[in-house]
């Protein structure tokens, strides 16, 4: 009865959307009545369509397994935690997960706009329809709600174990949140194309919801990559698979677009470019979601997937993004404006800046894409990977941070004051050439790479600095979460390089009570034992590691053998410090009674997602800030 | 100036939404299974540790012939399932595909060998005449001939809707 009444929630809630969208579009709207009613309806059906999901985490903890969906992915056995996790598990709840996103952002919006109705109404109308779209998916090509009758099985299935992970229950949720946030960005830039009236200053108003979602999007990626250094047993952090790379092309794009949005919020300008990328950051979502269901590309990412599923989404998603792109190619021009940009000035380094994320974005396309078109024509499986992106990502990015650099003084419609940089220039050259001189000699770093990116990572965060110095001491005015967001890019591009050079990893034999040594540190395996889990057995291997300083710790990593897929898994064991990472794994045991250990340091690991850390919280205070300054 | 713009902007996104529908129309993209009988291939191809050469006569029998790469990601995930498989006496044969060989042998040591032997096909060339398109593929061997061949992850979903009815029914590894 439950599955029912949440399956025709769902359905009552799809009609109440297109309703919703067919009064904002097609009926004299500018009527403020039908403006309220478009409102109303929108909240409601919200909310019948967020009770359905209620009811579905309900079926799920109490172990209905009369729906299909939830006997494939969960198990009585499992904690709590994961039976309400393993709804976004696999493609039909994830689904679900993804447009209960997509609604709320639309719900928080209806609930917290109120200046310009008009527009408001017209972008709750396109994310109805965007929602209705996937709805429909939803319940025609993957439904939840499909059970299995009259006899349902006495157990569920469970979850993938190497799914069994507190930060993989949360990382495909921070990611969705990110990907549908731009929804509503999408939907004014729509809105205000319909409405074809370019006094309408649309860019304004979404700023902050945008940076939101653009640090929802950062922090799902980081997730992502954390999880996959400790399940994986890699020891990478980023592996350029193509679904990593699906991710990555909306990041780039909304990173462009927030940047792009500052200048065009504050003055006319770049608005073409502005609403540009808004449809386009939504649209790469789109795809991406396209990707990772239509099962075109294999991936630790895809889903179990059939053609039909694949064709729905293209057709959905090509409709909309066709018809945005329409609007956008015959209403652009009402916003060529005459004002030039100043050379020098903020505006053209934000410019620049978009040149510089096109041709990221451009290159990470094209090589998804490379790989399919050669397929394609012919009919030969090739892979393109990480030499193609370092080749093109590190020296883009290192030039487009030394124009960042110049940036920092430049004002908005104003030439850079040339004489004004010197002083900063040679005050931070000297530090970061310290840096480098100091890695050259004193760690013999010497990759040509590795040093310009210390060089570039540091000048740029000693340069921000002195920005802060001046904030503080003579109370110039700057905006202090954007120093942050870019300080963490500066320690992103420096512990990257410095991962890269100075990481190690070796495979070792060893044996009970034996001690081998590496890099001045003693290891020995200790203890062997058994241990039983809430869903599985596993073998824990007691390791003992004394570092040059004399100081020793345990390490255990273990293997798990998980009762109802009979599947193995190795659990890594990390011992993380300040600047590196001790990170083993153990493999099989061989005939003469010793094991295979894995031993990897892993150097400034940490600070990659710790400056990741650093933006996501400087855009979500940013966004803070600036939804309170709005009038 | 602007109708150029147009041009270039509608003409991209048709061509990028063309493009994706003819790809998805074509069947042979998609993980899925292929049930028709055939030969195996005649192949000489030394193992990964390069202490002997296999040739097709080293599989006179019946075998599971799981083609991996240490690149492949989905790898991993199968991997776990694999090792199952082979905890219940199912013979699996890997084939390394277009892999550096100590990339390969790393992989094995840190993730485990559920594998009888493997064969190192560097240049792929075993994996052409399998018509393998990608990792991880697994085919069935059912007395040196091939009887399925599966393109995508192996899970227990998979086995039990793909392989499990055949092995039944061709009786293939005792089967119970």
């Amino acid at each position: 009865m439950l599955i029912e009444i949440a399956h025709f929630l769902s359905i009552l809630s799809t009609g109440l959307f297109f309703i919703c969208f067919i009064f904002s579009f097609f009926l004299n709207s500018k009527d403020i009545f039908i403006i309220n009613l478009v409102s109303r309806i929108y909240s409601h059906s919200f909310f019948i369509f967020l009770s359905s999901f209620f009811v579905y985490v309900w079926l799920a903890i109490s172990d209905n397994f009369s729906v299909l969906y939830i006997a494939q992915h969960s198990n009585i056995n499992l904690p709590v935690f994961y039976k309400i996790s393993s709804i976004w598990s696999a493609h039909e709840g994830s689904m679900f997960l993804w447009i209960i996103f997509l609604t709320t952002w639309g719900a928080v919006y209806n609930l917290f706009t109120s200046n310009d109705q008009l527009l408001k109404a017209r972008t709750l109308g396109v994310i109805s329809i965007t929602s209705v779209g996937f709805l429909l998916f939803l319940l025609l090509t993957s439904n939840p709600f499909e059970t299995i009758l009259p006899v349902p099985p006495e157990n569920g299935a469970d979850i993938n174990p190497v799914l069994q992970d507190p930060l993989l229950a949360i990382h495909p949720p921070m990611l969705y949140m990110g990907y549908v946030g731009f929804v509503i960005a999408f939907g004014q830039a729509i809105a205000f194309l319909f409405e074809g009236k370019p006094e309408i200053k649309w860019e304004k108003q979404v700023r902050s919801w945008s940076l939101a979602s653009w640090s929802f999007l950062t922090l799902g990626i980081a997730l992502g990559s954390w999880w996959a250094y400790y399940e994986l047993g890699w020891g990478g952090y980023w592996f350029w698979d193509p679904v990593e790379n699906v991710a990555l092309m909306p990041w780039l794009t909304a990173t462009a677009f927030v940047h792009s949005l500052s200048a065009s919020s504050k003055s006319s300008i770049l608005r073409i470019w502005t609403l540009l990328l808004s449809i386009l950051v939504f649209s790469l979502s789109l795809f991406g979601a396209f990707i990772v269901r239509s099962g075109i590309i294999d991936s630790v990412h895809s889903f179990a997937n059939d053609p039909e599923r694949g064709l729905y989404l293209l057709a959905f998603i090509g409709l909309l993004v066709m018809v945005s792109l329409l609007l956008f190619s015959f209403r652009f021009n009402l916003l060529l404006s005459n004002k030039k940009i100043a050379s020098l000035s903020k505006e053209s380094f934000i410019s620049l800046n978009n040149i510089f994320f096109g041709t990221l974005i451009f290159s990470t396309m094209l090589g998804v894409l490379y790989p399919l078109i050669y397929e394609f024509i012919y009919n030969q499986k090739i892979s393109v990977g990480a030499p193609f992106y370092n080749a093109i990502f590190v020296p883009i990015t290192l030039i487009a941070c030394i124009f960042l650099y110049f940036s920092i003084d430049s004002k908005w419609q104003q030439s850079l004051n040339i004489k004004s940089l010197f002083q900063p220039l040679l005050i931070s050259l000297t530090f970061s050439a310290t840096i480098v001189i100091l890695a050259f000699f004193q760690f013999s770093i010497t990759n040509l790479w590795t040093l310009a990116s210390l060089l570039i990572g540091s000048i740029i965060i000693m340069r921000y600095m002195i920005v802060i110095y001046f904030y503080f001491v003579y109370r110039k005015f700057t905006n202090i979460f954007s120093v942050i967001a870019h300080c963490g890019l500066g320690l992103l591009i420096i512990s990257i390089a410095l991962n890269d050079n100075l990481s190690s990893e070796r495979a070792l034999n060893i044996k009970i009570n034996e001690t081998e040594i590496y890099k001045d540190h003693q290891i020995t395996l200790k203890n062997l034992r058994m241990v039983p889990g809430p869903n599985f057995d596993s073998v824990k291997a007691d390791f003992l590691i004394e570092n040059p300083n004399g100081k020793t710790f345990t390490l255990t990593p273990e293997k798990r053998k998980y009762f109802a897929r009979g599947q193995v898994t190795t659990e890594t064991a990390i011992h993380a410090s300040f600047l590196k990472d001790i990170y083993l794994t153990i493999g099989d045991q061989l005939d003469d009674g010793s094991w295979i250990v894995n031993i990897q340091f892993n150097i400034f690991i940490r600070w990659i997602w710790f400056s990741a850390m650093m933006m996501v919280v400087a855009g979500l205070l940013l966004a803070h800030s600036l939804s309170r300054s709005r009038p | 100036m602007t109708i150029f713009i147009r041009f270039i902007i509608i003409s991209t996104a048709l061509m990028f939404f063309t493009f994706f529908y003819l790809y998805i129309n074509d069947d042979k993209y998609y993980p899925g299974a292929d049930f028709t009988t055939s030969n195996m291939p005649d192949f000489e191809i030394k193992d990964l540790y390069s202490k002997r050469v296999f040739s097709v006569k080293d599989l006179d029998g019946s075998y599971l012939i799981n083609v991996w790469a240490s690149w492949c990601i989905t790898c991993r995930i199968e991997h776990s399932f694999l090792a199952k498989l082979e905890s219940n006496n199912i013979p699996i044969i890997g084939l390394n595909y277009k892999d550096e060989k100590d990339d390969a042998i790393n992989w094995i040591t840190k993730f485990g060998d559920p594998y009888k032997y493997i064969i190192h096909d560097y240049k792929g060339e075993l994996a052409l005449d399998l018509g393998v398109t990608g990792a991880p593929e697994t085919f069935l061997l059912n007395d040196g001939k091939i009887i399925v061949h599966y393109r995508g992850e192996v899970n227990d979903m998979i086995w039990n809707d793909v392989f499990k009815p055949i092995i039944m029914k061709e009786n293939i590894f005792n089967a119970n």
